[in-house]
């Protein structure tokens, strides 16, 4: 057999080849007949063999680059991975991330004491000595905070929150549903940014041996916690925890999950076990890219809930027994959602 | 063999396939194609954004973020997911990213290997405008280059945590036969004896020729006159000898149009139409 002989031979066959592969490439539209799967399952094994012989007779790289490109192509078309679906979606979301999220506990747990360890401590610290706030957040956030909890546009229907709060108190029928609802979703859209935004990072700062994933915990952790001291050290008490205790159930949590992801990634490289560095940071990385995905869901849900509900006008303990139950729902979702019998 | 590197994969047909491996450069140029148009779209965004403003400020502010938010943390995977590994930049710079072991890009693949670029493209390079602050803050990629140029198959850290690599995708036409083959006569048999040439001899004449303008003119004439003359003795050819000597790269050509053109068209002469032989045994169906 020689080359032009070869060539003259085979040359329809790849011609029908690359027809079929364009033809596929085009999307959902470019489906193929059972005929013509039938033929390209059988062209792309025919011109597999075809790329070896020319490989092995030496007849020219060209020949082999534009074969090999063609069979890579094929190949792509052939052998897909798994296409997304909502089925897949759901089942990630119902089963596989509170699962994988049990599987990897420890991470969490220690995240969990990195994240809420340093926020109770500057709590205490600050709301013992007010002043400590100013050496941790800068003075003019702690004002844009004081006059978020003192504005009279934070409608509070509770009248236990009149008492702290010395400018006149607007009553509550001023309040306009859809105003409210439009100034919200400027908030809904700077917390997913941001929030979602310092999870992902906290997850991925982790790769650098963890030293990110730490640091982005303690820092939030002892920012979050300082100006919690800061607010009820003014007296918002009732606002605060009212407001926080709902979203918190989410974001809070969310945070040290993604956190706990991160160190996943930092503890595969230092304790790698019986694989080498590499192959741990892979085979951990998977999952752990998995749990920080479930914490973005977990925290854009924490958005809206934070922009639409926390600050609507609804009495305290509304909010509060509705906060207890988000908390319970967190803990079951995450600790008993796809627990097999 | 090509010099490039290359990701060798060997496919379930029992074939290796091979793939240019994409270094630091190409890289770096639809990086900064994908951030040209993100800037772009951002720019148009905040048009929108004002305009909508005058009457619905809360929600134009809030759909801005929120656009932000997906630019910033969406755009490459989405991309590399939907368009199966390639991001607008990257196509324009003919690149794709694959699994290692040949499959397309996978879901978690694309997010690993694009939420890791934050540890990657550390430390920032901080633009300063005048009045305005930080302008814009450039990624430098130390860990990511410093990883790309350790690594063999050019991966940097989120690559080699997905299991990716980046690869460029050529199209190669088919080469073309030198033109040459259309003008030469083959050597009658009555100059030359009964051997016919080894289809390695042959093959390698044809690339010869098919590449022989890469050589100057001088170099490929000598190359040519030491294979040429070789073919000319094992053949006997009785023909002009100054033919061999002052057209070397003709008398190759001669030798392979003896071998390989003309028995083929004899052939297509005798069988009406050649049909192609079936590779794969009638038992697989």
């Amino acid at each position: 057999m020689n080359k032009q002989r070869f060539l003259k031979e085979r040359r329809p066959a790849w011609q029908r080849f690359e027809q079929l592969v364009d033809r596929r490439k085009t999307g959902g539209r470019g489906r193929l007949t059972p005929d013509q799967l039938f033929e390209f399952s059988q062209l792309l094994r025919e011109l597999s063999n075809d790329l070896a012989t020319i490989r092995s007779r030496d007849w020219g790289q060209g020949l082999v680059n534009h074969l090999n490109h063609l069979v890579a192509r094929g190949h792509n078309t052939f052998y897909r991975s798994t296409p997304a679906s909502w089925a897949r979606v759901f089942e990630f979301l119902a089963v596989g991330f509170p699962r994988l999220f049990r599987r990897n506990a420890g991470y969490f747990l220690v995240a969990a004491a990195l994240f809420f360890v340093p926020l109770a401590a500057a709590w205490i610290a600050v709301q013992t000595d007010p002043t400590v706030a100013l050496r941790i957040v800068p003075s003019e956030q702690l004002e844009m905070f004081d006059a978020m909890y003192g504005d009279e546009s934070f409608a509070d229907a509770d009248d236990a929150a009149a008492d702290a709060d010395t400018s006149t108190e607007p009553t509550p029928d001023e309040f306009d549903p859809a105003g409210f609802g439009e100034e919200r979703a400027a908030m809904a859209g700077f917390y997913v940014q941001h929030n979602v935004g310092i999870a992902l990072q906290c997850f991925a700062r982790g790769v650098l041996l963890g030293v990110g994933t730490i640091s982005t915990l303690l820092f939030n952790g002892i920012f979050i916690g300082a100006i919690a001291g800061y607010v009820l050290s003014l007296g918002y008490t009732e606002r605060f925890l009212s407001f926080v205790v709902s979203h918190g159930s989410f974001e809070l949590t969310a945070i040290a999950v993604a956190g706990g992801a991160g160190l996943m990634l930092g503890d595969a490289f230092v304790h790698a076990g019986q694989r080498t560095r590499l192959e741990s940071l892979r085979v951990r990385g998977i999952e752990a890219v998995q749990i920080a995905g479930g914490a973005a869901v977990m925290l854009v849900i924490a958005a809206f809930i934070e922009a639409f509900w926390s600050p609507a006008p609804i009495p305290a303990v509304v909010k509060y027994v509705v906060g207890g139950v988000l908390w319970l729902v967190v803990a079951c979702y995450l600790g008993l959602s796809g627990v097999r019998r | 063999m090509s010099l490039g590197l290359e990701l060798a994969i060997e496919s379930p047909e029992n074939v290796v396939l091979t793939h240019p491996l994409a270094g630091p450069a190409p890289r770096c140029l639809a990086y900064f194609i994908d951030l040209l148009i993100r800037w772009g779209v951002l720019f148009f965004a905040a048009i929108v954004a004002v305009i909508i403003a005058s009457a619905l400020p809360g929600l134009a502010t809030g759909t801005f973020l929120l656009l932000l938010f997906l630019l910033e943390w969406g755009y490459t995977i989405g991309f590399e997911f939907g368009w199966q590994g390639q991001t607008p930049g990257k196509r324009f710079c003919g690149l794709r990213v694959i699994h290692e072991n040949g499959q397309p890009l996978s879901w978690w693949g694309a997010t690993l290997r694009n939420l890791l670029r934050v540890g990657d493209m550390l430390p920032f390079l901080l633009l300063y405008g005048e009045d305005i602050g930080v302008l814009a803050a450039l990624p430098v990629y130390g860990p990511g280059i410093v990883c790309m140029l350790l690594s063999p198959k050019l991966q940097r850290l989120g690559d080699l945590a997905a299991r990716t690599v980046v690869v460029h995708e050529r199209r190669s036409p088919l080469p073309r036969d030198p033109v040459i083959y259309d003008h030469i006569l083959p050597i009658p048999p009555t100059e030359r004896n009964a051997i016919v040439p080894r289809s390695e001899t042959l093959a390698l004449v044809d690339q010869f020729l098919g590449r022989r303008s890469v050589l100057s003119y001088q170099r490929g004439h000598e190359l040519a006159s030491r294979l040429a003359q070789g073919l000319a003795d094992g053949l006997d050819y009785r023909g002009d000898p100054s033919a061999v000597v002052k057209y070397p790269m003709a008398f190759l050509a001669r030798v392979y149009v003896t071998f390989a053109i003309t028995p083929l068209q004899e052939d297509a002469d005798a069988h009406q139409s050649p049909r192609g032989r079936p590779l794969v045994a009638e038992g697989t169906r």
